[in-house]
C-alpha cells in the first residue's frame, strides 16, 4: 500500500531557528503549530521509532498498541512469529481498531462494521461482503503496515519511510552507548509488566534534548533527590558534583551523557551487589562499565530516552506543540535473579516516573518552560545552547564525537538533526512533488 | 468471505465483578458497634486528609504501621474476557509500590528545601467518602473500603484531580488507636492526566 498523506502545507526553512556555530535556538520550535505539523511529516514519519519491547510479545496473537508521532498503531505478533506494525485504524471508515493497550487475540475486529483483520493485519471478514463491487478483494484493505520494522537488543523500532536506512545504520555509532545498558547481560533483557504512561504539558523536544544533552540540571533540578540518596542525607561531595564524564553526539542526532567518576553510581544496593563488574568490564570493556553504564542518560533521535541505572526506557509522544505523553517501561536484565528484578523496578518507580523523586521535578521545569513560551516577546526569546561550544572532539577512549559531561553539544547535535530532516523534503513528498511538476508542464 | 477465528465470548466469569463491599449489605440490621467502628475510621480518614491538605507529612506517617505496604497499581485497557488483567499485578510497574521506609524517604526530599515540583507547594484537598469497613478475622483489623477524591491547585491555574477507591488493612496499635497496615489504591486512570503525584492519596 503506498502511503501518501495529502499534500501537505509549505515547509517552513527552518535554518533560521537554530544557529548551530553561536549556540541560539529560537524558543518558537517549541510552541508553533505551523512547526509541529512540520515536524510530524519530516521528522516523525521519516525517522525510525521505538515501539516496544520484544519481551512484550512472547506467542502469537500477542498484542500491544502505541503511537509512532500521532499516528496510533496496533503492533502484533503473527502465527509466524513475526513481530509486525500497522495503523490502528480501520480502513473502511477510520475506526480505532483496537482499543485495548495489550493483551492477546485472534482477531481485531472493528467495532464500527465489523471488517476483521488477522494478526498479521490481513483482511479476513468483511460483513455484507456480497454487497461490495465484485473487483473488492481483501488483500487490497488490510491494515496499512508500517515500511520497515526491525529490531535491536530486544528493542523494537519501526519508520513508515521505505527509503529509511537500515535501523543498524540509523542507530549507527549510537548502539555502542546502548549495549551498556541492553548487553550486559549474554540473555539480553526484559521489560517488566506494565507502562507507565502519563501527561506533560510541555513540548516533546525538552524532554527528547534533555535526555540527550543535559547533566547540568542534575545537581539543580535535582537536589533534594540527590540529597535524599547520598550516604550522609547531606547531598553528594564536592567532587562527585564536579564530577568528571563525557558527553557523545553524532550526526543522527542521537546523544548521551555519563559521569566517568567511580562513585558516580546512583543504583540500587541489590543491583549493585548483583553486578560481578570484573566480568563486566571484561564483556563491555572498562571503558563503557565506568561510561556510559554509570548514571548516565540518553536519547535515540527524536524521541526514545533511557536511564542505564534505572532501567528506564521510555518515549515522548507529541501531543501537540505544547503536550507530550511520556510512556515508560522498566528494563532488566533477563538472568537476574527475581528479587534483583524486583529491586530494580522499586528503584525505578520511586526515582522516575510520575511519583518518583527525580521525574517529578523534571515535570514542574518542562511544564513551566511550556507557559512561558506563549507570550508574544517571551515566544520568540533566544536561548542559550552554548554550554562546551567547540569542544566536540574525538577523546580517544569513547568512539565518535564527544565533549564534557556539561555541555549542550548533544543538544547541538540533536537540533542540527531536527533542521536538516525539517529543511528536507520526505519521500512522501516527492512524489507529489513530481506530479506538480508534470501538472505544471502540461 | 469465511468468518475468521475468534474467541468465543466469554460468559462473565467474575474475575472482573467488584468484590463484594467490606460494610453490612444492603438490609442487614446496624449495630451500635458497627457505628461506632464506622465513625472512628471516619475520624482516622479526615485526621489523615487533613494531615495530607497541610502537608505534615511526617505526622502522616505516624498514622501508617511499620510493616506497611502502600500500593497503586496501573490501570491498563484490556478486552473484556481478559479483564482479569486491567489492574497491574504485584511486581509489575506501579504508581505507588512502597514500604514505611521508602515513603519516609520520599518525605525526607520535601525537608531538603529544594524540592521544587512542590516549591511553591500546590493546594490540595482530599475528599474520602463511601466509607466500608468490617472486621478482618485476625483480632484487631479491618478491611475499610473509601472513595477518594484529591483536587490539586497548583501555581497560577494547573488543577489535577486524583480519583479512586482504597483498600485498606486497618489494625489497632497498642494504645488501641486505629492504624494503616496496607493501602492498595485504585486510581481511576488509564493515561495518568497529571505531570506527576507530589501527594499521597
Amino acid at each position: 500500500m503506498s502511503l501518501l498523506p495529502r499534500d501537505p502545507a509549505p515547509a517552513a526553512d527552518v535554518s533560521e531557528y537554530f544557529d548551530l556555530d553561536r549556540g541560539l535556538l529560537d524558543r518558537e520550535i517549541f510552541s508553533d503549530n505551523g512547526l509541529y505539523r512540520q515536524e510530524l511529516r519530516r521528522v516523525f514519519a521519516p525517522s525510525w521509532l521505538f515501539l516496544a519491547h520484544e519481551s512484550q510479545f512472547r506467542k502469537p496473537g500477542d498484542f500491544f498498541t502505541t503511537y509512532m508521532g500521532e499516528d496510533p498503531v496496533l503492533v502484533t505478533m503473527g502465527k509466524d512469529r513475526r513481530i509486525r506494525a500497522f495503523l490502528n485504524v480501520c480502513r473502511h471508515r477510520g475506526m480505532r481498531v483496537c482499543r485495548a493497550d495489550a493483551g492477546s487475540a485472534k482477531a481485531f475486529t472493528c467495532s464500527y462494521h465489523g471488517w476483521a483483520y488477522d494478526t498479521s493485519g490481513n483482511l479476513v471478514n468483511v460483513p455484507n461482503g456480497d454487497d461490495y463491487p465484485d473487483d473488492f478483494a481483501n488483500r487490497d484493505w488490510g491494515l496499512a503496515e508500517v515500511a520497515q520494522l526491525d529490531t535491536y537488543k530486544g528493542l523494537v523500532f519501526a519508520t513508515w519511510n521505505p527509503e529509511a536506512p537500515p535501523l543498524a545504520e540509523a542507530l549507527g555509532g549510537m548502539t555502542w552507548y546502548m549495549d551498556a545498558m541492553l548487553d550486559r547481560d549474554p540473555e539480553g533483557t526484559e521489560v517488566v509488566g506494565g507502562v507507565h504512561k502519563w501527561v506533560l504539558e510541555g513540548n516533546w523536544k525538552l524532554a527528547a534534548e534533555q535526555f540527550a544533552s543535559d547533566w547540568y540540571h542534575v545537581n539543580i533540578s535535582h537536589a533534594s533527590a540527590l540529597m535524599v540518596m547520598s550516604p550522609t542525607g547531606k547531598g553528594p561531595k564536592q567532587e562527585i558534583v564536579q564530577t568528571p564524564g563525557r558527553q557523545y553526539t553524532d550526526a543522527n542526532g542521537h546523544g548521551a551523557g555519563f559521569p566517568t567518576h567511580p562513585k558516580s553510581r546512583f543504583d540500587d544496593r541489590i543491583v549493585h551487589r548483583h553486578y560481578d563488574y570484573d566480568q563486566l568490564r571484561e564483556r563491555l570493556g572498562k571503558e563503557r562499565v565506568e561510561g556510559p553504564m554509570t548514571t548516565g542518560h540518553a536519547t535515540v533521535f527524536p524521541n526514545f530516552s533511557y536511564l542505564p541505572v534505572n532501567g528506564s526506557i521510555r518515549v515522548w509522544h507529541p501531543k501537540g506543540p505544547d503536550r507530550m505523553e511520556v510512556w515508560a517501561w522498566t528494563l532488566v536484565d533477563k538472568s537476574m535473579p527475581d528479587e534483583v528484578k524486583n529491586a530494580q523496578r522499586l528503584y525505578n518507580l520511586r526515582t522516575f516516573g510520575p511519583t518518583g523523586i527525580f521525574e517529578q521535578d523534571d515535570g514542574e521545569n518542562w511544564s513551566e518552560v511550556q507557559a512561558t513560551a506563549h507570550g508574544f516577546v517571551s515566544g520568540g526569546l533566544t536561548l542559550n545552547y552554548q554550554m562546551g561550544l567547540g569542544m566536540e572532539t574525538e577523546d580517544g577512549v569513547h568512539p565518535g564525537t564527544t565533549s564534557r559531561l556539561y555541555s549542550d553539544g548533544a543538544a547541538r547535535g540533536f537540533y542540527t538533526r531536527w533542521r536538516d530532516l525539517m529543511n528536507t523534503p520526505a519521500w512522501h513528498e516527492k512524489p507529489r512533488a513530481e506530479q506538480r511538476s508534470t501538472q505544471e508542464r502540461s | 468471505m469465511t468468518a475468521p477465528e475468534t474467541e468465543p465470548s466469554a460468559e462473565p466469569s467474575g474475575e472482573y465483578a467488584a468484590e463484594p463491599l467490606a460494610g453490612p449489605s444492603a438490609g442487614a440490621a446496624v449495630s451500635v458497634e458497627d457505628m461506632l467502628l464506622h465513625f472512628e475510621v471516619r475520624q482516622l480518614y479526615t485526621l489523615e486528609a487533613n494531615l495530607l491538605d497541610e502537608h505534615r507529612y511526617a505526622d502522616w506517617l505516624e498514622l501508617l504501621t511499620d510493616d506497611l505496604h502502600y500500593w497503586a497499581p496501573v490501570r491498563t485497557n484490556r478486552l473484556r474476557r481478559q479483564q482479569s488483567l486491567a489492574n497491574g499485578g504485584p511486581g509489575e510497574v506501579a504508581i505507588f509500590d512502597e514500604t514505611k521506609a521508602s515513603l519516609q524517604w520520599r518525605i525526607r526530599r520535601f525537608d531538603s528545601g529544594m524540592a521544587w515540583a512542590e516549591d511553591p507547594p500546590s493546594r490540595t484537598r482530599h475528599l474520602v467518602t463511601n466509607i466500608a469497613v468490617r472486621p478482618d478475622g485476625n483480632d484487631g483489623e479491618y478491611v475499610a473500603e473509601s472513595a477518594f477524591l484529591c483536587y490539586r491547585n497548583r501555581l497560577e491555574r494547573e488543577v489535577d484531580l486524583y480519583a479512586g477507591g482504597r483498600t485498606d488493612l486497618l489494625r489497632r496499635d497498642e494504645r488501641g488507636r486505629l492504624r494503616i497496615a496496607r493501602r492498595h489504591i485504585l486510581l481511576e486512570q488509564n493515561v495518568l492526566l497529571a505531570k506527576n503525584i507530589s501527594t499521597f492519596l
